[in-house]
């Protein structure tokens, strides 16, 4: 009985121990990292409207060129000339992808995308995440729908080539662009009305 | 001659053991599973190979003080729950001072909980030798851990990326090998260093029959 006693005893006296010192650490290092997270969006927003800011001063520009607008659960980051940029999210070829997508004025056409997650193959479907595909979207048009090509191909304002070796990775990051691009525009349109 | 001088005969001889005779990857085949998938890029193997070894040392430093304490009965879930409080300390200051290295490991630091060759250190050697030598025992493991992935990590990032730590060290015109930077250029190039280290340490495959 003595033994069982002790034995409660000392794995109690453990754990609270060792949780007390996790309860310091997570005190210590959780407004680090709720910052290191917001800083990440800011420096995705900022390059998805092709903004230019030296990374000590983000916060500074971020604040003073970007606006944030909350609507219907949707958020949008405006600047003054009503471009707007909002995140994007969804089922990659093998998992989730985010990033943000940046609209023209116009409301239609792409300004900036940036991939701020991935878990494609690296070397074939990770190339979607490399800025020089990324830039293939610039000026395309959204509203019927962005559609993949083969490589090489693509001639129509809403066309975009696809990467040989990454045509599924393209095709699941049109689709999540398309998704989004309807659910989200026509919060862009009422704001840059 | 002189690290043998510093650390004494026996001193000596746990140390020898961890970074070569028994290495933990090598020999005892322990904690394959991270060195197989962190081992992509040399920051990756750096970060990961610090980690562990600091998951190491802090279990060492509580199992082996706290040793003729421990109930025997409990004795594993005493091990699972100071290996856990460290691994969460790992993650957390990795999240917050190097967000970067933290995204690029990503689920691996949290099995680092798993990692055998923690568990096996805790129940082999650290709860029935002193203070000094588990310590001694946990650096050795953590440096064999550490330049396991770290030299798998240089032919991978090489191969793979054309890049070492993230700088581009090969020619134009490179074609990067893909199956350098999956899983199964891991397991070629850990059977390769597998078999040059055991065949130099001379570790005989024990005989069928």
């Amino acid at each position: 009985m003595n033994g069982r006693i002790r034995m409660i005893a000392f794995v109690l006296i453990l754990a609270s121990i060792l949780t007390g010192a996790l309860t310091s650490v997570e005190a210590w290092t959780k407004p680090i990292i709720a910052r290191n997270e917001a800083l990440k969006i800011k420096r995705n927003v900022m390059a998805a409207l092709e903004l230019d800011y030296e990374d000590a001063a983000l916060e500074k520009t971020f604040a003073d060129t970007v606006s944030v607008v909350e609507k219907e659960g949707r958020t949008f980051y405006v600047t003054d000339d009503k471009t707007v940029a909002f995140p994007i999210n969804g089922s990659g070829l093998w998992g989730p992808i985010s990033g943000v997508l940046a609209v023209e004025p116009d409301g239609v056409t792409v300004k900036g995308i940036t991939i701020v997650h991935q878990e494609e193959t690296p070397g074939l479907g990770s190339r979607i995440a490399e800025q020089a595909y990324l830039d293939k979207f610039r000026a395309k048009r959204l509203h019927q729908g962005i559609r993949i090509t083969e490589e090489g191909k693509a001639s129509g304002d809403n066309e975009v080539d696809g990467i040989t070796g990454a045509t599924l990775s393209c095709q699941a990051f049109a689709r999540i662009l398309n998704s989004e691009a309807s659910a989200n525009l026509p919060g862009v349109k009422e704001i840059q009305q | 001659m002189t690290l043998r001088k510093l650390l004494g005969k026996e001193g000596y001889k746990t140390f020898m053991k961890g970074v070569w005779k028994d290495h933990p990857i090598g020999s005892m085949c322990l904690g394959i599973c991270s060195a197989l998938a962190v081992s992509n890029t040399v920051a990756n193997a750096v970060a990961m190979g610090v980690g562990v070894t600091f998951v190491l040392l802090a279990t060492a430093v509580i199992v082996s003080s706290l040793r003729k304490l421990i109930p025997l009965r409990v004795r594993i879930i005493v091990y699972m729950i100071t290996i856990s409080a460290f691994v969460i300390v790992v993650d957390k200051v990795l999240k917050a001072f190097f967000p970067d290295i933290s995204e690029a490991v990503g689920p691996y630091v949290g099995l680092i909980i798993t990692n055998c060759i923690i568990m096996g250190r805790a129940e082999a050697f650290y709860s029935q030798n002193t203070l000094p030598l588990s310590l001694l025992d946990a650096v050795a493991n953590g440096i064999s851990y550490s330049y396991t992935l770290i030299s798998i990590a240089i032919v991978r990032e090489i191969l793979g990326f054309g890049t070492l730590l993230g700088f581009k060290v090969t020619p134009e015109g490179w074609e990067n090998w893909v199956v350098m930077s999956l899983a199964p250029g891991a397991f070629f190039l850990l059977g390769i260093f597998l078999w040059v280290t055991r065949t130099l340490a001379g570790v005989e495959p024990p005989r069928e029959g």
